[in-house]
């Protein structure tokens, strides 16, 4: 028995070692945990939701309903209806993206009626107060180009559809609105007097006619069973050669319409001329009723006075004088009146709610006296790019910084700078203490950079060319700035200074181009205020073809913005930045021609000029296309070279900061359409591997960081979409020694290229990698669905070294087995059931915290989260328990000391013994 | 021109045997996906049919759904679609609709890995929610089972087992020693006393009287 302690020793070492290995497997399996939701009374804490229809195309009060709203028909193809008071979405229909969902009429009566598509057609009857589905119908009509001049309306309870053929005849059907049921089927009218100019108020369809200086004004009921036309020479109604015929905006009482700022309505088939002047050639008019008669509303945005809004009586030609008012804070450029109810109060004075939608597809309701009620910022459904701005530093915290700036001085002036900033930390904490918590609740919390630096501003830049300064941790706007002349087509925006350079302010460029000659334009600001700064808005004389922002920094920290012009000339903003041009490359894709070119950046002592070093052709014999170029994030850095196998060896990873992916699409004889992936080295022009997909189609949202690199297609044979996956490695061995700068142009040698493809079985619609700080954290792909939800996936799960069957090794490593199909947990989905509509980008960025990322998604909403891809290592669980553990540790000092005592008793009592 | 085009596809059909709706000519258009979807079986949602949307192939062609939960998906052309019922809160299995060109129908469970694999279900279809999406982590409640097994407890415990429980059974001498040795090693150092801290705290400078704690007596007696 005697020998069973020493044979027991070893065999405890060899169960602790066994518990170990044990404890292993735990961290392991925590660490690919999979389950990385949020807990539900966390909604809200970190996220938020905003909800955007687009910019507005039709709009109607609704006054039948008790719970009052605006019915709205929007450019973006949906149907919402709005809170009256807040102006907040109370219901949405989202229809089809492209031209099958186009909306052409809304109308109110009892119901809502709208058509949407542009042949086939869908008439659709939906409930006023729920917004739900009670009929629809369709309407497929014999194919020809005149359907787009198309009208529709709604005429005592019928729907009346009228197809224009210019200079021919005009084809009228009328159908029970409900039931699509033609009554009296199709009567064509013959009219060769009708051409493009034409308008239409319904039941009249007027147009000019005749030769110049001989012009009629023609118009005719098109629904009325005896054709009947009206017709008067144009020079009754006005002197000048050539009229222009303009419909109203909003129109409820009499038909009538615009001729040359004039108004001119047809009453008993006939025109009447009345004498109300339009102020402004560009004024958006609309006649409306009202209690006292019908009202005639003119508004326009004067240079000198602003806003401007005047109504008149249509009857008497008065000056309705409580309607009316200029507002110059008010920024509505070229407004237009979409929905406008009058009633009036018990003192006979007019009370009207007007719709406005201005031409940065903002949208104001406005009252009396012009108190604007809510605005929505419609721009926002349209978010073209997204930067995340840091925040400057304190001033208290820049004083403590600017302490250790200043080197020189003496001992005794540092401990007095010392003593300084000491006290007036304790004279912030001091006034933040006696202030209280109600002070704090009621200013906004000032701008400046928190400890973990996870309050940014997302500056967003719209199609409509308006730029936004938004809170990301409220979704306030914090300013906005419109440009009309910026096409934000393929525009970018760079960060040129970030903040914590003062006395310098931080500096932000978007480049663009002009809207109506295609140059270039540059817009300057100050990302935090919103305010100009640089060179402003400076409008080029060229068209720009690629642009970058120098790495180096000149002596006020700004990182000069390099163009790269149509004519191969270069342009470097400042000028004086010239100098440190050294080493730069740039190259350009070709989205038709599929070819790519490198250039080469040489400053020879005056003037830098580009050279073109190298081209690849990737059209494939001429059937290619470039959908798209994908290269890494700039400031990206990269935690780790290489991956330890389970043997202690190294596989080290192809870090080239210089790769670009190309995805190319195109028709193929044999197989129908093929997709290429391409990675091109984007200094030297090689190739380092391509692959092919044959019957595969819209190759989509590429992925680019670190080694590896995923992209989406639709594989046509199997009708599913499948993501491909990419990992370059350069094998056990580094091709440069550690700590060296890797060189394109250093030797050419083809890294190993691992990859995989895996289903998804969903519609993917964006995608994104979270980023962090210095990429300690695990990479995770954010993928937004069809659907409506953002799925959060570990880069584990893609990776293309999963084994179909894991040998030892890989098993040991903690590789996944392979399955085709990517699982889509609703645990990983991190906007929960807050159902984002036609998501189309999602953005990512680092916060000060390594193990978080900040996300934006964005589309037609607005969804801003923080995710941690290894949960959040670095800070607190926000329902750790402070007062458990306190009471614990408590226990336990108390028991430690009162056992001694007992202890102490036991001892003495045995010595007694 | 236009038969060129004709031809190509026709080859492209014998060779690959798949249809696909962009081969079709104008006159295919307006075949419609008809359904019905059965509301979750929740009291508290009584506008269940703004929040569920009918998506065919991913939003390309988009269904609403009535009051009395049916929907028809219009205009489509002859080929295969993917229907999904989109619902925040509840899961509904997707339907693979195969529209031929002579305008018959088949519905079948989509299986994205055997896309070849039929499985029908009836036409017009028939929607039910399947599952409750569960978004949320449950927030961690304290319990004894949970305390036990935990795996750091269960590592403390056994070895006490194997130190405490197995020689008091083996009830040999020569291996009392050998533990008595272990857990004498393991004695935790000891804890400084209270009135001995607070006494060298205050009498700093003072001389420190020559009577100790009573347990350094006990001590130096054995």
């Amino acid at each position: 028995m005697g020998n069973l302690s020493i044979n027991l020793k070893p065999n405890f070492m060899g169960l602790l070692k066994c518990l170990n290995s044990i404890n292993w497997f735990i961290v392991f399996f925590s660490l690919i945990n999979l389950s990385m939701c949020i807990y539900e009374d966390q909604i809200g804490k970190f996220d938020w939701r905003q909800s955007y229809v687009g910019r507005i195309k039709f709009a109607q009060f609704d006054t039948v309903s008790t719970a009052r709203k605006i019915i709205v028909a929007t450019e973006e193809n949906v149907l919402a209806a709005l809170n009256l008071k807040t102006g907040q979405v109370v219901w949405r229909h989202v229809f089809e993206s492209t031209s099958s969902g186009n909306i052409q009429l809304l109308h109110l009566s009892d119901q809502i009626i709208t058509v949407t598509g542009s042949n086939p057609y869908l008439v659709r009857g939906w409930d006023l107060s729920t917004g739900v589905l009670i009929w629809e119908w369709g309407l497929t009509l014999q194919k020809n180009e005149h359907t787009d001049f198309s009208e529709w309306w709604v005429q005592n309870g019928l729907l009346v559809h009228m197809v224009p053929k210019f200079g021919s005849h005009i084809e009228v059907s009328v159908y029970n609105v409900a039931t699509g049921h033609n009554r009296g089927a199709t009567s064509k009218l013959p009219a060769v007097w009708i051409n493009e100019g034409c308008v239409l108020s319904p039941p009249y369809y007027t147009c000019i006619s005749g030769s110049p200086g001989n012009q009629l004004l023609l118009s005719m009921d098109v629904t009325s069973d005896a054709v009947q036309i009206i017709s008067k020479p144009l020079a009754e109604y006005t002197t000048a050669r050539n009229g222009n015929l303009n419909p109203f905006d909003t129109n409820t009482v009499i038909p009538g319409f615009l001729l040359n700022e004039k108004i001119i309505l047809i009453r008993g088939n006939k025109f009447e001329a009345i004498n109300i002047a339009i102020s402004e050639p560009s004024a958006s008019v609309a006649l409306v009723d009202s209690a006292s008669g019908p009202l005639v509303l003119q508004t326009w945005n004067d240079e000198a006075k602003g806003f401007t809004l005047m109504a008149h009586n249509l009857v008497s030609g008065q000056r309705v004088n409580e309607i009316g008012w200029s507002d110059r804070s008010l920024s509505i450029p070229e407004p237009e009146l979409s929905a406008v109810i009058c009633t009036k109060t018990a003192r006979e004075q007019h009370v009207c709610r007007i719709l406005v939608t201005a031409a940065d597809d903002a949208s104001h309701l406005i009252q009396q006296e012009g108190r604007v009620l809510w605005t929505r910022e419609e721009a926002l459904a349209n978010v073209v790019a997204v930067e995340f701005v840091d925040l400057p530093v304190s001033d208290l915290d820049a004083a403590i910084e600017s302490e250790f700036d200043q080197k020189e001085g003496s001992v005794l002036a540092a401990f007095t700078r010392r003593l300084q900033s000491q006290f007036q930390q304790l004279q912030g904490a001091v006034r933040a203490l006696l202030a209280g918590d109600a002070a704090a609740a009621d200013e906004p919390p000032p701008l400046v950079r928190d400890y973990f630096n996870l309050h940014k501003i997302m500056v967003l830049l719209t199609d409509t060319g308006k730029i936004f300064g938004m809170d990301n941790l409220s979704g306030e706007i914090l300013w906005k700035l419109y440009e009309p002349n910026l096409n934000t087509e393929a525009a970018v925006m760079f960060t040129r200074r970030s903040a914590r350079h003062p006395p310098h302010d931080a500096y932000l460029t978007v480049v663009g181009k002009h809207e109506e000659t295609g140059n270039g334009l540059i817009v300057s600001l100050n990302p935090i205020r919103g305010t100009p700064v640089g060179e402003q808005t400076l409008h080029l004389d060229v068209q720009i073809l690629q642009c970058a922002v120098l790495y180096k920094a000149d002596a006020q920290k700004l990182h000069a913005l390099i163009l790269l012009d149509k004519d191969e000339n270069v342009q470097i903003l400042p000028e004086s930045s010239a100098p440190l041009v050294e080493n730069m490359y740039m190259h350009v894709a070709d989205r038709s021609s599929a070819v790519v070119r490198g250039y080469a950046l040489r400053h020879d002592g005056e003037r830098v000029s580009a050279k073109n070093i190298w081209s690849v052709d990737l059209s494939g014999g001429g059937s290619q296309r470039v959908v798209w170029s994908v290269s890494k994030p700039a400031a990206e850095r990269i935690h780790s070279a290489g991956r330890v196998l389970p043997d202690r060896s190294v596989l080290y990873k192809h870090l080239n900061p210089n790769l670009v992916l190309l995805l190319t699409e195109g028709p193929d004889p044999v197989h129908k359409d093929v997709v290429v992936a391409t990675c091109v080295d984007g200094v030297s022009g090689g190739v380092l591997s391509a692959h092919v997909h044959r019957r595969a189609r819209r190759p989509a949202l590429p992925l680019h960081s670190e080694h590896f690199l995923a992209y989406l297609y639709y594989n046509d044979k199997q009708r599913r979409h499948e993501i491909a996956t990419l990992e370059l490695y350069e094998g056990p061995e580094r091709w440069v020694p550690a700590g060296a700068a890797f060189s394109s142009l250093r030797g050419a040698r083809a890294p190993h290229v691992q990859r995989h493809a895996y289903i998804v079985p969903a519609a993917p619609a964006a995608a994104a990698l979270s980023a962090t700080e210095r990429s300690l954290t695990d990479k995770h792909v954010l993928l937004a669905l069809s659907t409506g939800a953002i799925v959060e996936l570990p880069w584990a799960l893609l990776e293309p070294r999963r084994a179909l069957s894991p040998a030892g090794e890989a098993r040991e490593e903690g590789l996944v087995p392979y399955a085709p199909e990517l699982p889509l947990p609703a645990e990983a989905v991190v906007n929960y059931n807050a159902t984002l509509l036609r998501l189309t980008r999602i953005h990512t960025a680092p916060s000060g915290l390594e193990s978080t990322s900040l996300v934006l998604a964005t589309g037609l909403d607005l969804f801003y989260t923080r995710i941690a891809p290894s949960k959040t290592f670095d800070l607190l669980k926000d329902d750790f328990d402070y007062y458990l553990i306190s009471v614990v540790l408590a226990a336990l000092v108390l028991a430690t000391y009162s056992t001694k005592y007992f202890a102490a008793r036991k001892m003495l009592k045995m010595a007694w013994k | 021109m236009n038969t060129k085009i004709i031809i190509i596809y026709i080859s492209t059909f014998v060779l690959g045997n798949v249809y696909c709706a962009s081969d079709l000519t104008e006159e295919e258009i307006g075949h419609v996906i008809e359904g019905r979807v059965f509301p979750p079986e929740d009291p508290n949602n009584s506008n269940w049919q703004l929040d569920t949307r009918v998506h065919v192939n991913g939003g390309e062609y988009i269904g609403f759904v009535r009051e009395d939960g049916t929907f028809v998906v219009h205009n489509l052309p002859s080929g295969s679609y993917v229907v999904e019922i989109v619902h925040p809160d509840y899961m509904y299995e997707p339907v693979r609709v195969e529209i031929n060109s002579k305008g018959k129908y088949r519905a079948r469970k989509v299986n994205y890995v055997q896309t070849s694999q039929v499985i029908q279900v009836p036409y017009p279809l028939r929607m039910k929610p399947v599952t409750k999406f569960r978004y949320f982590q449950v927030r961690e409640q304290w319990r004894l089972t949970d305390f036990l097994f935990n795996p750091m407890v269960v590592m403390m415990v056994l070895p006490l087992f194997l130190i405490m429980i197995l020689p008091k059974m083996m009830n040999d001498p020569e291996t009392k020693e050998d533990l008595k040795q272990i857990s004498n090693l393991a004695k935790i150092s000891d804890v400084p006393e209270m009135s001995e801290m607070f006494t060298k705290i205050f009498n700093r400078g003072s001389v420190p009287k020559p009577t100790s704690s009573k347990a350094k007596q006990i001590k130096k007696r054995q």
